[in-house]
């Protein structure tokens, strides 16, 4: 299984490697930003469209 | 307007056209520009939300679940309250706008729009029926939100409380026909204790070091070799006590988020420098605020917005009540004269930034709201100026900086009013002029002096209390300290006032909703004479009053138990001194008001019978009442003689102003009698905000002339539109003669004036010496409309090159274009004043 701790977009807590936030750049029709929600290190990520596997 | 001509005209030829929203685009910085432009506009047009914008179903659901995951727990309420408030703080989605400089949004997304569904079925079941706002996809989106609706059906705060209610007075509450909204602690319009957080002296984890001194002292006592009362209600403290710490800590964690996420992009994706170090010091003030006092102006307004956001997520907000120049004025003041590390153009970037953090927020709204407020989310009525506690000029820097700022981003809400005094300088008076002059419609002005004495007067605040006052919805005054500011008013008591000479004609029957809702008073064609009618107005008056206050009063006493806050709780000296909730009315003198909609009509219409009817018996009221109940159908020239041939209000005429003081009275003494939680009075405050179209189909037809579905008029005590014929003066000199301290809470006027008699210096003059007959007179408020009938008239024919023009509605303003074509219409209608 994909997890989200093989995700580039994967940044964990330090205090907690298990958390972390799922950042993303966003664009719509009106603005740009990046967001972040969270997530655990070990959450099924093998049908996430924004997947992106880490560069080890 | 095509951006090569937007290039190529100057913003001096702009300004001379009077196109100020053009200028204003081509004077804002960059960053401003980039920041007005990515707001997604959330005030419903006409009732409906703008296409893009969605409601937020990412907290529905973590509130719904995690409401689940709770049911088997032991905790007390409160403590529940706090930790499903804390839930969502610690796993909502958050981000980041690029060129932002301050962070936090009441929804997941910025075109999202908050949804709590904990709080009322009603709400639930609109969110349901508004397809347009359901996100994509919205068939399999419509099913989660069917599952939230049916989990929250009887859970609900409302679905909990209205088995407790007088069913009656809920029911005809409920019809629409004479109150407007419900009455629930998390929903309306919450004050807060500023003198407590936002002086600098404390914040979340001084506040918490405190409550966990409480938690070990109440530990102690409660298992002390002793059992009494005293012992019996510390549970209640402890658990409040709790619940609160709980609330701030997750407070201080959402901000760590977003200091995180700053250094994230700032560490792995920004590559321009200048960015980087801007998102380092976001970092930085998320760091320290809300946990710690804030340092400068950024972490001052930061503070602030991380305040704002959370209250929004504990409850739905239809107002913001601060006193923003007062309390981030020191710090403008230290970085920018002190210590020299903001520039002005950066401070007033910081400042337009502000507003415009604030003019994104929204939570979902029902549609009455949606109707009542066309083109904004909710009054968010900054106060501006004032004096201090000491009674000194507290205008400063920074209420010019805002007064600028708001030229520049021109959003609609929030919008100033502004706390004139003796003292004021001409310095700043010319900038709330030009606010003014650049048709933005505020700040309204409100006499400072009159309103200390008017808090002071009704619910007894002490005058260096009452000095503190922000407005706590558009128009009612409010301290900001420990036992003056009300956590929360409950919308409801807001009476639909025309109702009151309708249900003279009907004995109390509303045929629009088709139950009795007023007094059934005697058939009106008995009426001997003018007394015996005018008898009858009193009694359905007192009755529609008492119904909604009777509803607030239970849901007063019913909140900290039902419906409690531990975050706005915490927030409070009272609440952290005492253990209690916030909506406790025990420890609160309670600032309680009936908002008087469609209130002038009384007037007209009584003048109206008692000058046709008994003064010179053209008519008997068995003639007047059908025609009414014919809606003036086949009496159309008895009609014109209503609305021709009688005085009406505005135009000092002591025929009619008599007849309205005499109205005011009569309330005045009811407002005495009528006593909320808190021991206090329950003071009118005539206004409207959109509430004139809202119940246009509501109210039947009026002995003023007025035909059900006509619009009604539009202030508190403004003269119906276009018959105010006597001139500027008359109209002060008529609204002069009501006692702004002892008739009423405040009292709403809307005035047009002309754009080009004042567009210059002279214009200044004029206008001041019309200010100084207002002040002179007594009045507690004006507002105006300063955009001319031509401009108003194309932007009807061409909205879309006309999105950006700002008109003054009612307590508030909005985008012409957002607002119905009825509302454009009566605001068109207004007589233009010319001055001098």
């Amino acid at each position: 299984m994909t997890t989200c701790q093989e995700c580039k977009n994967f940044f964990p807590l330090e205090e907690d490697p298990n958390r972390g936030d799922c950042v993303q750049r966003v664009k719509d029709p009106r603005q740009e930003y990046y967001q972040a929600k969270p997530v655990n290190a070990d959450d099924d990520a093998s049908s996430c469209s924004s997947f992106q596997k880490k560069q080890q | 307007m095509a951006q090569t001509a937007l290039k190529d005209t100057s913003v001096e030829e702009f300004e001379k056209k009077q196109e100020w929203w053009w200028a204003a685009e081509k004077k804002r910085s960059g960053r401003l520009d980039y920041l007005r432009k990515a707001i997604w506009k959330k005030g419903a047009i006409g009732g409906l939300y703008a296409p893009g914008v969605k409601t937020d179903l990412e907290q529905a659901v973590m509130t719904t679940n995690m409401a689940k995951s709770m049911e088997g727990s032991p905790d007390p309420y409160v403590i529940k309250s706090a930790k499903l408030f804390a839930h969502i703080l610690d796993n909502k989605t958050i981000f980041i706008t690029d060129h932002a400089q301050l962070v936090g949004y009441t929804g997941s997304l910025p075109n999202t729009m908050n949804w709590n569904p904990s709080i009322a079925s009603i709400l639930n079941a609109e969110v349901f029926n508004d397809p347009n706002a359901i996100p994509d996809p919205v068939d399999k989106n419509q099913e989660v939100i069917q599952e939230i609706v049916d989990y929250w059906a009887g859970r609900t705060d409302l679905d909990r409380m209205m088995p407790v209610f007088d069913m009656d007075d809920l029911m005809k509450m409920l019809s629409g026909s004479i109150g407007w909204g419900v009455p629930l602690a998390r929903g309306g319009y919450s004050n807060k204790d500023y003198e407590y957080i936002m002086t600098g002296k404390r914040a979340f984890q001084d506040i918490i070091d405190e409550l966990d001194k409480k938690l070990d002292e109440i530990d102690d006592a409660v298992h002390e070799p002793m059992a009494n009362k005293e012992i019996a209600v510390m549970y209640d403290q402890l658990n409040n006590w709790e619940a609160m710490k709980i609330a701030l800590e997750a407070g201080i964690r959402i901000a760590r988020r977003y200091a995180r996420l700053a250094r994230i992009i700032a560490e792995n994706f920004e590559e321009d420098p200048k960015r980087k170090e801007e998102l380092l010091k976001i970092a930085a003030a998320c760091e320290q605020v809300p946990a710690h006092p804030p340092r400068n102006l950024q972490e001052s307004f930061q503070y602030d917005i991380f305040i704002q956001m959370m209250s929004r997520t504990e409850a739905i907000e239809g107002a913001w009540p601060c006193r923003p120049d007062y309390y981030h004025g020191p710090y403008y003041d230290k970085d920018v004269h002190i210590d020299k590390t903001l520039t002005k153009e950066e401070a007033l970037d910081l400042v337009g930034e502000f507003l415009i953090r604030a003019a994104e927020v929204c939570q979902f709204k029902p549609k009455f709201a949606r109707e009542g407020l066309q083109g904004i989310d909710g009054t968010w009525v900054w106060t501006m100026g004032g004096v201090d506690e000491k009674g000194k000029d507290a205008c400063n820097d920074l209420t010019i900086a805002f007064m600028q700022a708001a030229r520049l981003v021109r959003v609609a809400n929030p919008t100033f009013a502004f706390r004139w005094h003796p003292q004021v300088k001409d310095e700043v008076m010319r900038e709330v002029f030009e606010c003014i002059r650049h048709g933005l419609g505020y700040p309204s002005i409100r006499n400072d002096p009159i309103l200390i004495s008017n808090a002071m007067h009704w619910h007894g605040h002490p005058i260096e209390e009452a000095r503190l006052w922000v407005h706590q919805a558009c128009m009612s005054p409010n301290p900001t300290t420990k036992h003056g500011y009300q956590p929360m008013r409950m919308a409801n008591a807001t009476a639909n006032c025309a109702k009151i000479i309708e249900y003279v004609f009907t004995s109390g029957f509303d045929p629009v909703v088709n139950m009795q809702v007023g007094a059934e008073t005697p058939d009106v064609s008995t009426f001997k004479d003018f007394e015996a009618f005018f008898d009858a107005w009193v009694l359905q008056m007192r009755t529609i009053f008492s119904i909604l206050v009777r509803s607030v009063n239970r849901a007063r006493l019913l909140a900290p138990t039902m419906t409690p806050r531990p975050f706005l709780s915490g927030l409070s000296e009272r609440c952290i001194e005492s253990g209690q909730d916030t909506c406790d009315p025990s420890i609160a003198r309670g600032n309680a008001w009936i908002t008087a909609f469609t209130w002038v009509e009384n007037a007209d219409s009584l003048a109206a019978v008692k000058k046709l009817v008994f003064d010179e018996g053209k008519y008997t009221l068995a003639e007047l009442k059908d025609a009414l109940a014919k809606n003036w159908n086949g009496y159309e020239d008895m009609r014109l003689d209503f609305v021709k041939n009688v005085p009406k209000w505005g135009n000092d005429d002591d025929y009619v102003d008599s007849i309205m003081l005499r109205c005011l009275d009569e309330c005045a003494k009811f407002s005495k009698e009528l006593k909320c939680p808190c021991g206090n009075n329950w003071p009118i405050l005539p206004e409207n905000v959109s509430g004139n179209i809202h119940y246009a189909n509501i109210v039947g037809a009026l002995p003023n002339g007025r035909r059900l579905g006509d619009a009604l008029y539009d202030g508190g005590i403004s003269p119906g539109p276009g018959l105010d014929k006597n001139g500027p003066t008359a109209v002060l000199k008529s609204c002069g003669k009501i006692d702004h301290v002892t008739q009423g809470r405040a009292f709403l006027l809307n005035q047009r004036l002309s754009p080009t008699q004042l567009a210059d210096e002279k214009g200044f003059q004029l206008w001041k010496a019309y200010m100084r007959t207002w002040a002179d007179l007594g009045l507690d408020h004006v507002q105006f409309n300063m955009v001319d009938d031509a401009t108003l008239r194309s932007a009807q024919k061409d909205p879309e090159k006309y999105q950006e023009v700002i008109v003054r509605v009612a307590g508030y303003s909005a985008h012409f274009v957002d607002i119905s074509r009825k509302t454009q219409d009566n605001i068109i209608q207004r007589t233009v004043q010319g001055l001098g």
